[in-house]
């Protein structure tokens, strides 16, 4: 009882938040700062103490809130915690207070409505990963939109305009098609069962003729795989990466991009296994051109956010490969690498966002020798560039060792059955690993090391700020790739479930 | 005739009348405008409550049979529609001393409240015209520029023709059923007969046309523009609903059987996807809402494609949302002397920086009105669309929703010019006018509730 009040408010602070900054009278900025970072440190503090509570030996929701939001429609505002979501649901808090506080000298302009906003982002993508209902999660869903375009559009850089249009056109697309799926799933539910329900747990059972599964399959794939993004629905992700101030980037890449992977896992594949199934072959092809496309597009950028940008398209593709493998250290993998690409894609935001701060140049051929004149800072860098790598102790090498450990398990055993390729997939994906690798010792190189160049000189170090941001990423980053067991524990039986499900089967039965 | 009944049903009409009477007695004895509004805002609140107490306690009565009568299933659309006109009126004020100006909106009220109790014919189109026919004089009135002028003729022309043919697809249906009462109008959309369908082909041109479908809907960017803001407002929710609601009383509660399906879908779609597109190009603020209202009838239109009460729902609720952002919409905007100048949409650049609570206000207008969740927008056109799939039309739910998402671009274009674009040096500066706080207050406070919890509404429908 006391535990899912507690998810409650970790749900809703946000929001309370938001509406004391509304309040707020005008010129108090410096308090405005220091209230949102508070409001987002107990968050963090509320989501460890509920982290430590969730029992990884029972499975199934824990922390339960269902109450009737439109009884007439059959929808319940109904969120909890599940092994899928929990580690999600705990990076989300975790970056939160990170986010604020390195936008602390970023932003003056609009202080109050930046902070609202990020509030605002923060409550949309927790009710994401918290909703157990079609609906509210839908709600959700799209509300992450709006906070996103405004961030973007209003503290991006010269192209904001375009490119926060182009995200939000984009990912709104994807979204319609999804609706429509949605009712349509809700409503062949209801005639099979006569209630009307958005329940996760009711829409998964009731039998799906092949032809319904893949239209909704479909629709909700491409909603997800602009979110993911997959190759080739991922043209606005460079451009909103680019334009969006730091915090957003961090936002992006940290937490939003995971809605796409969460999907899939949580709604569109199980939800709809046969169809999944059918497509499997385009799936593990998808993902593995998004690792390899990623990574060779990353290699070629002389910005240095848009490496980064790329280089997230190729760590979320050992997400998606992960997940399509069906092995349970592959889901196991793709979850742990979901969160450890929060972790290590947001610490690079921030960091391009500190040397940014100071230079206010992102070219990569701006920089060089960064590590004779900003010591620190260049150490800070390299730690980052290693998990990025995925450099075994570091969160980078579970996740991607684990993905790539399932898709192999998955494939050596059809390509006994004569189906070769996955195992060509399998190869190809790790050959991401070596350009991952080439990319950003790369970067790494050029800006860090050689003679020193620096756009605006002299550049002072990272101050105690700073450094308490990137500590406490680099802390998590080790504590996950060193004692991954506990948080793997957590995600084992829900990792399981879905494995299951996507291998059963809704067909109608045939007609005896 | 039963005295009583006809005083208790008619309750609202009747406070609507008196109010009327009221006005116009003043000005001849005092000639002090200001009393006009004072008295127009007073007698719309007891119409309003009026008609709302006739639905609590679920009054049903026929004071005139076979031609009027009422009951919950129209009570409650004539409160939400009093209740909406009270902003309108409210962000009048500043704009129209003369009383002319409210006795003819009471008017207009009078004849949408006799449309949703109408139960013939006859008694249907003096409601449409008795509600049209003073909006010709509004658009012209208050400011007296050649623009008005032409918006009012084209108006006039259009709405003219859309009376002739209303008239003539009545004249058809009484043709074919030798009755006068609306409830002949499903019997004949099923009939198949070509008489009976001729007569249905030509009321629902006629409905359209009032609505502003495509292809029936040139006039309405010109006399949105044409008008002074609060008129535009005014004809915007009131009278759209108005329309709605006669179409509604049209179809009644028969399900749509599918050939007539494509007759009330297809246009519809095409209106949606038009005039969402159309929007894109407008730089007037209020052709811009001719245009998304032209897509907006759209999707009021299709929830005709559900069945029974479903679709009573669907447009009620799609009407109260859809009011109350649109009124919401235009009581924030700021007005200033220069009327033209001020309805251009680079007038709201910067806006946020110099209103925050204006844009703010807009915003959600427009956020809504794009049907973006949580904004209780999104509800309204998720009833609507959830009520056609239902019904079985899945390719024109979606082909629906992908003509909404069309609409996108041009609402969140009004945002970015608020929040993201350099104001403007000449941009108005002047204070908010305190009758528009209120009424932006009273159409706020409803949308946000509607926004945490749409199901209280939604469940009571």
């Amino acid at each position: 009882m006391a535990e899912s009040t507690v998810l409650n408010l970790i749900l809703w602070l946000p929001v309370l938040g938001m509406v004391a900054l509304a309040l707020a009278p005008k010129g108090t900025d410096r308090a405005v700062r220091g209230f949102t970072f508070g409001v987002m440190v107990l968050q963090l503090a509320l989501t460890a103490w509920l982290y430590q509570r969730y029992d990884s030996s029972v499975a199934g929701l824990q922390f339960e809130t269902r109450i009737p939001w439109i009884a007439d429609w059959g929808v319940y505002y109904h969120v909890g915690l599940d092994g899928l979501n929990v580690l999600l649901v705990a990076l989300t808090a975790f970056l939160g207070p990170l986010v604020v506080a390195g936008a602390f000298t970023a932003i003056q302009k609009s202080v109050k409505l930046f902070y609202a906003m990020v509030f605002l982002i923060q409550f949309a993508m927790l009710g994401t990963f918290l909703a157990q209902d079609l609906f509210l999660f839908y709600v959700f869903w799209e509300a992450m939109l709006i906070p996103m375009f405004i961030m973007i559009g209003i503290w991006g850089g010269e192209r904001r305009i375009y490119a926060t249009l182009k995200f939000v056109l984009y990912t709104a697309f994807g979204s319609i098609l999804m609706l429509a799926a949605v009712i349509y799933l809700v409503w062949s539910q209801a005639e099979a069962t006569g209630a009307v329900s958005f329940s996760f747990a009711d829409l998964g059972s009731h039998p799906l003729s092949f032809g319904a599964q893949s239209w909704m399959l479909a629709a909700f794939a491409l909603s997800f795989a602009i979110k993911v993004p997959m190759v080739p629905l991922h043209t606005w992700l460079p451009d909103a990466h680019v334009e969006a101030p730091t915090a957003g980037s961090v936002i992006l890449a940290g937490v939003l991009l995971k809605m796409g992977t969460y999907g899939f896992m949580k709604l569109g594949f199980p939800l709809f296994p046969d169809a999944t199934r059918a497509v499997m072959p385009w799936l593990w092809t998808l993902s593995v051109v998004s690792i390899v496309y990623g990574a060779c597009l990353a290699l070629v950028q002389t910005d240095i956010k848009k490496v980064i940008a790329y280089s997230s398209i190729s760590h979320l593709g050992y997400v998606m490969l992960g997940l399509v493998s069906l092995d349970l250290i592959g889901i196991q993998g793709a979850i742990v690498q979901m969160v450890s690409h929060g972790l290590v894609a947001g610490g690079l935001f921030t960091m391009v966002g500190m040397i940014y701060e100071r230079c206010h140049s992102r070219e990569i051929a701006a920089y060089g020798g960064l590590a004779k004149i900003l010591p620190v800072y260049s150490v800070f860098f390299v730690i980052l560039t290693l998990a990025s790598i995925g450099l075994p102790t570091t969160s980078g090498f579970t996740g991607e060792f684990m993905a790539l450990l399932g898709a192999f398990n998955a494939a050596w055993p059809q390509y006994q059955a004569g189906q070769a390729l996955p195992l060509v997939m399998a190869v190809l994906a790790v050959t991401g690993v070596v350009l991952g690798a080439l990319y950003m010792l790369w970067l790494a190189q050029r800006m860090l090391f050689g003679e020193v160049k620096a756009p605006h000189q002299p550049v002072g170090d990272l101050v105690a700020r700073e450094k308490a941001i990137l500590v406490a990423l680099v802390v998590a980053i080790f504590a996950l790739g060193l004692f991954p067991q506990g948080p793997l524990a957590k995600t084992e039986l829900a990792a399981r479930d879905y494995q299951q499900r996507v291998l059963s089967s809704r067909l109608p039965e045939a007609a005896p | 005739m039963n005295w009583q009944l006809i005083l208790t049903a008619m309750l609202p009409e009747h406070l609507l009348l008196v109010g009327m009477l009221a006005i116009l007695g003043l000005e001849i004895k005092s000639g002090r405008p200001r009393d006009g509004f004072a008295l127009a805002v007073l007698f719309t609140t007891a119409a309003a409550v009026a008609a709302f107490w006739l639905y609590a306690t679920g009054f049903t009565g026929a004071p005139f049979l076979h031609h009027f009568s009422v009951g919950p299933v129209a009570s409650l659309p004539k409160a939400v529609l009093l209740a909406l006109a009270i902003p309108v009126l409210l962000i009048s004020r500043d704009d129209f001393a003369e009383t002319p100006y409210y006795t003819l909106v009471l008017a207009s009220l009078y004849g949408a409240c006799l449309i949703i109790s109408s139960d013939s014919f006859p008694t249907l189109f003096l409601g449409i015209e008795i509600m049209s026919l003073p909006v010709y004089a509004l658009v012209l009135l208050g400011l007296m520029r050649a623009q008005s002028v032409e918006a009012a003729l084209k108006y006039l022309v259009l709405g003219g023709a859309a009376t002739a043919t209303l008239l003539m697809g009545i004249a058809f249906l009484y043709g074919w059923s030798g009755s006068l009462s609306i409830s002949a109008f499903p019997f004949a959309l099923a009939s198949g007969d070509p008489l009976a369908l001729a007569g249905v082909a030509l009321v629902t041109a006629a409905l359209f046309l009032k609505a502003a479908v495509v292809p029936f809907h040139a006039w309405a960017p010109d006399a949105y523009e044409g008008a002074s803001a609060p008129v535009t407002a005014y004809m915007a929710t009131i009278i759209k609903a108005g329309v709605l609601l006669a179409a509604l009383r049209v179809f009644g509660t028969m399900p749509v059987v599918a050939p007539v399906a494509g007759l009330i879908a297809v246009l519809p779609l095409v209106s949606m996807a038009w005039g969402n597109l159309a929007a894109i190009r407008q730089t007037s603020f209020r052709r811009m809402i001719a245009y998304s209202s032209i897509a907006h009838a759209g999707y009021l239109f299709y929830a005709l494609l559900g069945d029974g009460r479903g679709r009573w729902e669907a447009i009620v609720f799609y009407l109260i949302v859809y009011g109350l952002m649109n009124v919401l919409a235009f009581a924030a905007l700021p007005r200033g002397a220069d009327d033209e100048r001020q309805d251009r949409l680079d007038a709201l650049k910067g806006l946020y920086y110099r209103r925050p609570f204006a844009a703010m206000m807009i915003a959600i207008a427009m956020l809504s009105l794009a049907g973006l969740p949580p904004l209780p927008g999104f509800a309204a056109k998720f009833l609507v669309f959830k009520n056609v799939l239902a019904a079985g039309y899945t390719g024109y739910a979606v082909a629906g929703l992908v003509a909404s998402y069309l609409g996108l671009y041009f609402y969140l274009r009004v945002i970015q010019y608020m929040f993201m674009a350099e104001q403007e040096p000449t941009a108005a500066r002047g204070a908010p006018r305190r009758l528009a706080v209120v009424a932006s207050v009273l159409c706020l406070v409803p949308a946000i509730l509607l926004t945490f919890f749409p199901g209280w509404l939604i469940d009571r429908l």
